[in-house]
């Protein structure tokens, strides 16, 4: 079975982490286990350096997404849950909704600023979900909220992927 | 020190022998072939001196010519003197009826969906061609640094999809090349700046050559090159302002568009000379046939404004696809011959806020990056840290139900990257499932590229949705593709290592590996040359070493200048790669020290001679 992403980092578990710290030691690692150490290697050491490298490339971009990591953690500490969910989360999905449309004009409006206004709530609403999931992930009892908070940091994933699109698209 | 180059592995006085690999930048107009040498990384010239290898290659009925001689003809023989076939690469018969209409070629098919280009010397693939130019490009290579090579990194664009990379490889076989990696360009632009400056931060790659454009945003750290994203449009380059220019010309001349292909080759000619001259002229002169008109900067501006506008929109993309902004960008590179056009330049520093990098020849930058990682894959830089953490160009995925695309691994993954999906079966008893692997940012597979189709067999029949099959993709550091099936409860697997869809059948590499045994004698060459090269090392050797004995006591100054100078003459053509001219120089050299060697021979014998009666000598 695949060593978990944090002790391959040499790290306890945590949704906290100093990302470039983390950058730094991925570096490191990469350095040991990239393919082109093992060039002149014989077929079974080229084929495991793959294997240990796409397993560090994958456990690097889970850790360094605030909502991949949030995923993980749960997942480690209790049962794994589906990458996507159907939410019961009325009040959020409300504010979703209101946030989509809000850029459907921006697009129309074709408004590059109100565009980077957009960009900058988004990034502060994303910050403050960070800090509440932070705070609750791993107390006892609090399981089902860290679920809720994790579910809409994807969401908001998804709101920046859109933005992003739209920036694409006002660029045409 | 020339005598130490040509050196025979095993004759080489240096005890420490290195391990000889080279970086090779295939390009769509150029080549070039670039190696570390004591310490320095540089172009390796032929043996006029020139670093530029174009990419043209001439088939006669029984000659193959390479480079500048088959430019030279491409307008009078413009069906067998093949140029751009870059464009060709991994791309299949659909894909080139667009191009072709730029491209004078017949094509005919062939087993595989690739497109095959008539010649002389019958149907040849891009592949084929390809290996031609890499061919001449490892016997440079293998002549000037004296012995076999162990491998070649060679470079491709960021933006080639697995097709193009796969072919870009069967090239490299073909041509006895041993590929160490295949690396994108940006990146090896990075590494020949970034190990020269010893730079830190978020760089962009500007890359504009003659068919491709690339833009790479990495990042710089500590020796680790780590790619944050790339993008660009593999049908944008300088051919393109050469098309431009020459439609100008067609307009301004009242030509009918409707040309025979010698004419659009001499018309493309003099619109690459014109678009060359503009970089430092403010207008030139341009005529064709009778017409002539002047062409300012500011028109020629004009005319490419909308290929710079398309390559910047590609720029703000990665820069978003990086997830950063356009002012955290520290340092911008331009690569490519089409970067010496001002205005590009300026458009690029515009942009980024900031004047673009340009101090290593945007021709050569390429190849000396591959020169530098190559010499690390080969060996020779125990201590040295150098690291690159590529990322896939574009999305790979599977065809699900309804004809979408399901992406597996999103562009911009870093490589290498393995990952896995679950299906399951849809039809109750289903035996069999379909694996169809594509490529492509879109929703719809038609509108992505196919790269592949499988079938997992096998399969114990259940209930509809309860077999569950996972399929694995792992992407190597070159950036190539295998896909493996497993049905979980059952072990039933099936896997493929993926043979794009406009790669060669197996029985057209069979037929190109046959042929290519016909050209042994290009080996044979090769081993001439550095015969040949020993024999000047040999007589240089022994000529210098005369001349620390008797040249003060029986030479005479002029006598002495003469010598020394067809020493250097030789000395320059043995660093070269012309067997023939080595040849030459070794006879003019032994002629102008025959008169030197028969006074020594006169002198020791007369030594020797000295004291004994003459029957004492006679036998």
């Amino acid at each position: 079975m695949s060593t978990c992403h944090f002790a391959l980092f040499d790290l306890q578990p945590a949704f906290v982490l100093d990302l470039e710290q983390l950058a730094v030691r991925y570096r490191e690692l990469a350095r040991e286990t990239h393919p082109d150490r093992f060039a002149d290697a014989p077929a079974r050491e080229q084929r495991q350096a793959l294997e240990r490298a796409a397993q560090l490339n994958d456990a690097y971009q889970t850790l360094k997404s605030p909502s991949r990591r949030a995923l993980y953690l749960l997942g480690l500490r209790g049962d794994t849950l589906p990458l996507e969910a159907t939410v019961q989360d009325p009040e959020f999905l409300l504010r979703q909704m209101m946030l989509r449309e809000e850029l459907e004009e921006l697009q129309d409006s074709a408004d590059l600023a109100g565009v980077a206004a957009f960009k900058r709530r988004l990034k502060a609403a994303q910050a403050e979900l960070e800090g509440d999931f932070a705070a609750c992930w791993d107390q006892p009892g609090e399981r089902e909220r860290a679920e809720r908070l994790m579910r809409r940091m994807q969401f908001l994933d998804k709101l920046a992927f859109e933005v992003r699109e739209l920036e694409e698209r006002l660029d045409d | 020190m020339a005598l130490l180059q040509i050196a025979e592995p095993g004759l080489s006085p240096q005890p420490h022998q290195r391990r000889l690999a080279v970086g090779i930048d295939l390009g769509t107009t150029n080549s070039l072939v670039a190696a570390v040498r004591s310490g320095r990384t540089a172009p390796l010239p032929d043996a006029s001196g020139r670093v530029i290898l174009p990419s043209a290659v001439r088939y006669l009925a029984d000659d193959i010519e390479v480079g500048h001689a088959a430019v030279a003809a491409a307008a009078s023989d413009p069906f067998n003197s093949i140029i751009s076939v870059k464009r060709l690469m991994g791309r299949g018969l659909a894909d080139v009826k667009q191009l072709g209409q730029q491209l004078p070629y017949r094509f005919v098919g062939g087993d595989s969906q690739m497109p095959f280009i008539d010649t002389v010397q019958g149907a040849k693939s891009p592949v084929e061609v390809s290996a031609d130019i890499l061919r001449v490009l490892r016997q440079r290579a293998e002549a000037t640094l004296g012995g076999e090579l162990v491998g070649a990194v060679i470079t491709v664009p960021a933006y080639f999809d697995d097709a193009q990379r796969q072919a870009t490889k069967d090239a490299a076989r073909l041509a006895g090349l041993n590929v160490l990696r295949l690396l994108n360009e940006p990146t090896a632009a990075a590494v020949a700046y970034g190990l020269d400056k010893g730079a830190e931060g978020v760089i962009a790659v500007y890359d504009l050559g003659g068919g491709t454009f690339d833009i790479s945003i990495l990042r710089l750290s500590r020796g680790v090159f780590e790619v944050m994203a790339t993008g660009g449009d593999s049908a944008l380059g300088g051919d393109d302002f050469d098309h431009a220019i020459a439609g100008w010309i067609i307009a301004q001349a009242g030509l009918s568009a409707d040309l025979d292909p010698g004419t659009q080759r001499r018309l493309l000619q003099s619109a690459c000379a014109a678009k060359e001259a503009l970089s430092n002229a403010e207008s030139v002169t341009v005529s064709h046939g009778e017409w002539s008109g002047e062409l300012t900067r500011a028109q020629f501006d004009a005319l490419i404004e909308p290929m710079i506008a398309r390559s910047l929109k590609s720029c703000r993309r990665a820069v978003r696809d990086a997830g950063i902004e356009l002012d955290e960008v520290e340092a911008v590179v331009m690569v490519g011959g089409s970067t010496r056009v001002p205005r590009v330049r300026a458009a690029v520093g515009e942009l980024f806020g900031r004047t673009p990098l340009t101090n290593i020849d945007p021709d050569e930058v390429v190849a000396i990056g591959a020169a530098i990682q190559a010499d690390t894959l080969a060996g020779n830089k125990q201590g040295e840290e150098l690291l690159l953490l590529d990322v896939i160009p574009l999305s790979l995925g599977l065809e699900t139900m309804g004809g979408l695309m399901e992406k597996v691994i999103a562009r911009n993954t870093t490589i290498p990257v393995a990952r896995g999906q679950d299906f399951t079966t849809y039809k109750d008893g289903q035996t069999a499932m379909m694996i169809h692997v594509l490529q492509g940012e879109r929703e719809l597979v038609s509108d992505c590229r196919s790269l592949a189709r499988f079938e997992l067999r096998g399969i114990p029949p259940m209930v509809a949705g309860a077999a569950k099959i996972r399929v694995t993709f792992q992407v190597d550091a070159d950036g190539l593709l295998n896909v493996a099936a497993r049905e979980l409860g059952s072990g039933v697997e099936a896997s493929i290592q993926v043979k794009p869809s406009y790669g060669l059948s197996d029985e057209e590499i069979a037929r190109m590996l046959q042929d290519s045994f016909a050209h042994a004698g290009d080996d044979k060459y090769a081993r001439a040359l550095r015969e040949q090269q020993v024999e000047a090392e040999r007589l240089l050797e022994a000529v210098q070493a005369a001349l620390a004995v008797d040249g003060e006591r029986l030479l005479d100054a002029d006598e002495r200048i003469a010598i020394d100078h067809e020493m250097q003459e030789l000395r320059e053509r043995a660093a070269g790669s012309d067997t023939a001219a080595i040849e030459q120089q070794v006879r003019r050299l032994s002629q102008v020290t025959d008169a030197f060697a028969a006074r020594r021979m006169n002198d020791s014998v007369k030594t020797a001679l000295s004291g004994r009666r003459l029957n004492e000598i006679e036998e």
